[in-house]
């Protein structure tokens, strides 16, 4: 018997097993009786039997699969695949049963709908999770096509599956793999729904920009517009910032408070006090029980995690046997291209960009290459050797230069949120970042940028200096300046 | 009017910046509310409570009459609770809430010790408790609420002697108000809402239903013990702990956040490591078509990518050329800058032209939606998960004000500039035409891209005098 089949035997068994006191009675008629169990772990398996499975479809609920804990014995291999993808199923919102997992290798429709879901709960923003009702069939089928396929997902019958979710279970299971093996899945997630105890400041806006906001249905503006609903939106724009300074002025004035009068409570010494969320917590008794659940949950699904990590190599086994099982695809693409504008906008963007910064360049590297040159030309030989030493060091500074963007640069900022603690001016040497540091990064950047904002509305000054001037019979008096 | 193309672009790039703001605004008002909300029962503006009898301590607020105390203050009034529950458990043999709940930092010992040594004679039950601090082992800061129960044989300080405080009100306030059943004659106290010593004296695990406590801010790590002397004013705060069940969730789920976080490498973790390439590398294979290995998602991050390194190369260069060259090598070092600057740019474009040419080439589909093009990212933008946060710590309310102001005056700046390049692109050919109302659209783009919208030029028309 191919070493597979008795893993799907031990997932079919960890089904049964798991369910508890209930489900023993029904196990015992599940034994179709060919032979002993295969998986020596004692399990109450018989042979599996793609017949008898079909004739009697069992339902695992996945909740009883949460909750048991049953250890398998550890040493025999085949019984820790399904504890590794209970474990994984812990971990993922919305995780199937182990049985779901097996019936997808086998390609079965029952196990599809349960994949579609979690594949929606894993692509969808974070913000579709919990606020918008549960999307209808379709839509879920269409937003995970469409995330599997901007992200590159290589095999081309997912898209050709049908949109109302009954068929190919086993191209999802193939894409959750997939998903899983590119990269830290279920940290992100994890990381994503992670519940927050303190006040959290973000340095860095990349997770406000990785997380929209939930779709605003806009009615797009057809046909043209003055320009004054421009100039309307842009004072709008300037008027929302200013009211979002002021309230968040007033937050920092009510977080200070709230820091100073709970200075003394935490049991962490190295934070002091308490944050918001835990200032609530005492307060009231509902939402801190609320907080708790959660928080719990949260631990349950991180010991999932790090159960899973211990032991994925056996599900990896198993998922090259379930691309085994696949048959080849050899299919032409059929895409339409189709670059929306807003991508193509962005591209055409940076394009300019680069192009103005390089005719910049040009125009100032040529002029000093040539009067290098006139003066160099006569200079002897030590001169080429401290030469040579400049072209390395200046290679090196612009290597450097190029790192910083290529691999992101995420070492040299801050990043990411920090959690707010009040403490008194003297504390030095603890861990943490100084907000006076914090506050000299971020003037310096507010400096670059202003100046990058200065020269841009200077060089559409000269534009339109330029396209306007020609006109005579116009006299154009400029707004007192700044 | 705009053309119909052109003002859909725009329209659509200011409505992403609106929500994008309204978003901020909404999250921010959420956590305003729930501020506020606690702050009231900190600082209500009204009248002083009614009695806390014990059927009240489930129902109503806990005012405060005053406003905030200074820490100072606090820090006395923590350590007079503390005199006082000790005082209470000494009376009672109340053993519940004994040492193992009692922690008191080392300091805060001292400063109860010299506190409550200083402190007038008559204080007998600070005395007790003085002797007894000294003894506790230094186990954190943590206070428990004390029981009640026994507080009749408590030897209540006195309020009136101690002027220190700069709270007048709360100097003179006067005893018998709340303590309606324990309070001998000798002594009042003060703290109206004083639930500090009337608490149940059963569990101090669970939580506290009633609204009525008010944390304490005491032990000020570093502050002298210069006011050595208890204050007048009874705690209209307490010092609470948090429950047990939160603290052993919240320690285990930082113990796994570590754990998960951390990377450790042993033979099963690479050997998962490798079976994972294989299986890409396999389903790669068997999609059947070579594949490009450009997804859409990683042309936008590429695109993005190099959208950073252009402002670095131009920060670069502008840097190169506002600095003076001292010499002949600084000379030619700017020169050689300025020249592998090129290189590099031109690189750029390159990659630039070789990633329209794939989208455009291998049908790649439409671009992802709902991500916000735009800001720059100095960080790798979202390249890591985030763990758990690291401390940021500030030392006043103003510095915190001056940081989050900061935070918003950047991000205003990187949509600003974001919405200044996008402007430039759609309005600036519009004016190299010529159009009807020329003059008036040439106005309105003068004043949205060279002084954002806030101000607006004027224009004269010379006529010839006939």
């Amino acid at each position: 018997m191919p070493a597979h089949w008795t893993e799907e035997t031990a997932l079919k068994g960890r089904g049964h097993r798991s369910l508890g006191r209930r489900w023993r009675r029904v196990s015992a008629r599940s034994v179709i009786g060919r032979g002993p169990s295969r998986d020596g772990t004692g399990a109450v398996i018989g042979r599996w039997d793609p017949a008898a499975a079909a004739r009697n479809p069992r339902k695992v609920s996945a909740s009883c699969m949460g909750r048991r804990r049953r250890r398998v014995d550890r040493g025999a291999a085949v019984g820790a695949l399904p504890e590794a993808i209970a474990a994984l199923s812990r971990t993922l919102p919305a995780g199937p049963s182990p049985e779901i997992f097996r019936r997808a290798k086998f390609d079965r429709p029952e196990a599809a709908p349960a994949l579609w879901q979690l594949l929606f709960r894993v692509l969808s923003p974070l913000s579709a999770n919990g606020a918008s009702a549960p999307a209808a069939q379709e839509a879920q089928v269409r937003v995970v096509k469409s995330e599997l396929h901007s992200q590159g997902y290589p095999r081309r019958a997912l898209a050709q599956l049908p949109e109302d979710g009954s068929q190919g279970s086993r191209e999802l299971l193939l894409a959750l793999a997939w998903l899983l093996a590119r990269g830290p899945l279920l940290e992100r997630l994890l990381a994503q729904t992670r519940v927050r105890l303190g006040d959290e400041i973000p340095l860095c806006e990349c997770e406000a920009l990785a997380r929209p906001g939930p779709p605003v249905p806009r009615v797009e503006a057809d046909g043209p517009v003055d320009i004054r609903h421009l100039q309307w939106l842009m004072g709008k724009l300037r008027f929302q910032w200013r009211k979002l300074i002021t309230s968040q002025q007033e937050q920092c004035a009510l977080l200070g408070k709230i820091h100073s009068y709970t200075r003394g409570c935490h049991s962490d010494r190295s934070l002091g006090h308490l944050s918001v969320a835990e200032t609530e917590l005492l307060r009231d008794a509902e939402g801190g029980q609320q907080l708790l659940r959660s928080l719990e949950s949260e631990n349950v699904r991180l010991e999932a995690a790090l159960h899973w990590r211990r032991q994925e190599l056996v599900f990896w086994l198993w998922m090259d046997t379930v691309l085994g099982t696949c048959p080849p695809e050899a299919s032409q693409p059929t895409f339409v291209p189709r670059i929306p504008e807003r991508g193509a906008g962005e591209w055409e963007l940076v394009a300019r960009e680069l192009q103005a910064l390089r005719e910049e360049l040009r125009g100032a590297a040529e002029p000093r290459r040539a009067a290098w040159e006139a003066r160099v030309g006569g200079w002897g030989p030590e001169w080429s050797a401290v030469q040579r030493a400049s072209r390395e060091a200046v290679g090196l500074e612009l290597a450097a230069l190029q790192r910083a963007w290529e691999r992101g640069g995420a070492a040299a900022q801050p990043h990411g949120p920090c959690r707010l603690v009040k403490s008194d001016a003297g504390a030095s040497g603890g861990p943490g970042l100084r907000a006076a540091q914090v506050i000299e990064v971020l003037r310096s950047r507010e400096a670059c940028l202003e100046a990058v904002l200065c020269q841009l509305q200077r060089q559409c000054r000269q534009e339109l200096a330029r396209l306007v001037g020609a006109l005579p019979g116009l006299i154009w008096i400029l707004p007192p300046g700044r | 009017m705009l053309p119909a193309d052109c003002s859909r672009r725009l329209v659509a790039e200011l409505r992403d910046a609106l929500d994008a703001c309204a978003e901020r605004q909404r999250q921010l008002e959420r956590s305003l509310r729930v501020s506020r909300r606690l702050l009231r029962t900190w600082e209500p503006a009204e009248t002083p409570a009614p009695q806390p009898t014990p059927a009240s301590e489930t129902s109503g607020e806990a005012p405060s009459p005053e406003s905030t105390p200074s820490p100072q203050d606090l820090k006395e009034l923590e350590l007079l609770t503390q005199a006082l529950e000790k005082a209470v458990r000494v009376r009672k043999g109340i053993s519940k809430t004994g040492e193992r709940h009692k922690a008191l930092s080392l300091k805060s010992g001292s400063a109860a010790t010299s506190a409550t040594t200083a402190s007038a004679p008559s204080r007998a039950s600070g005395q007790a408790s003085c002797r007894v601090s000294e003894t506790k082992p230094p186990r954190g800061i943590q206070q428990t609420v004390v029981p009640a129960r026994g507080l009749p044989e408590c030897r209540l300080l006195s309020v009136g002697d101690r002027t220190r405080m700069g709270r007048g009100s709360r100097a003179t306030k006067p005893g018998p108000g709340p303590r309606d059943q324990q309070i001998p004659p000798s002594a009042a106290l003060q703290a109206p809402e004083a639930f500090t010593l009337k608490e149940k004296g059963a569990d101090v695990d669970c939580w506290l239903p009633q609204p009525l406590w008010k944390p304490c801010s005491g032990l000020e790590g570093g502050s002298p013990q210069s006011a050595a002397s208890l204050s007048t004013g009874f705690p209209d705060r307490i010092l609470l702990r948090l429950p047990m069940a939160y603290r052993k969730a919240a320690s285990r789920n930082s113990r796994l956040w570590a754990q998960l976080s951390s990377t450790q490498t042993s033979d099963s973790v690479d050997a998962a490591a490798t079976a994972k390439t294989q299986f890409l590398q396999k389903m790669q294979m068997t999609s059947g078509g070579p594949g490009s290995g450009l997804s859409a998602a990683a042309v936008e991050a590429e695109v993005g990518l190099l959208r950073t390194a252009c402002s670095l190369l131009r920060r670069r260069m502008e840097e190169v050329l506002s600095a003076d060259p001292a010499d002949c090598m600084q000379e030619y070092r700017c020169l050689l800058t300025l020249e592998g600057l090129q290189a590099i740019t031109e690189q750029c474009l390159h990659r630039l032209q070789e990633l329209r040419a794939a989208v455009v080439g291998q049908q790649l589909g439409p671009w992802p939606v709902g991500r916000r093009p735009g800001a720059s990212l100095p960080c790798g933008g979202g390249t890591d998960p985030i763990w758990s946060p690291q401390l940021l710590l500030y030392s006043s309310t103003q510095e915190l004000q001056t940081l989050e102001a900061l935070r918003l005056r950047v991000a205003m700046l990187d949509q600003q500039i974001h919405l200044e390049k996008v402007l430039m692109a759609e309005l600036l050919p519009l004016v190299g035409t010529q159009r009807p109302h020329w003059l008036a659209l040439c106005r309105a783009v003068h004043s949205l891209l060279c002084e954002g919208g806030e101000r607006f030029l004027t224009v004269l028309r010379d006529e010839p005098a006939d």
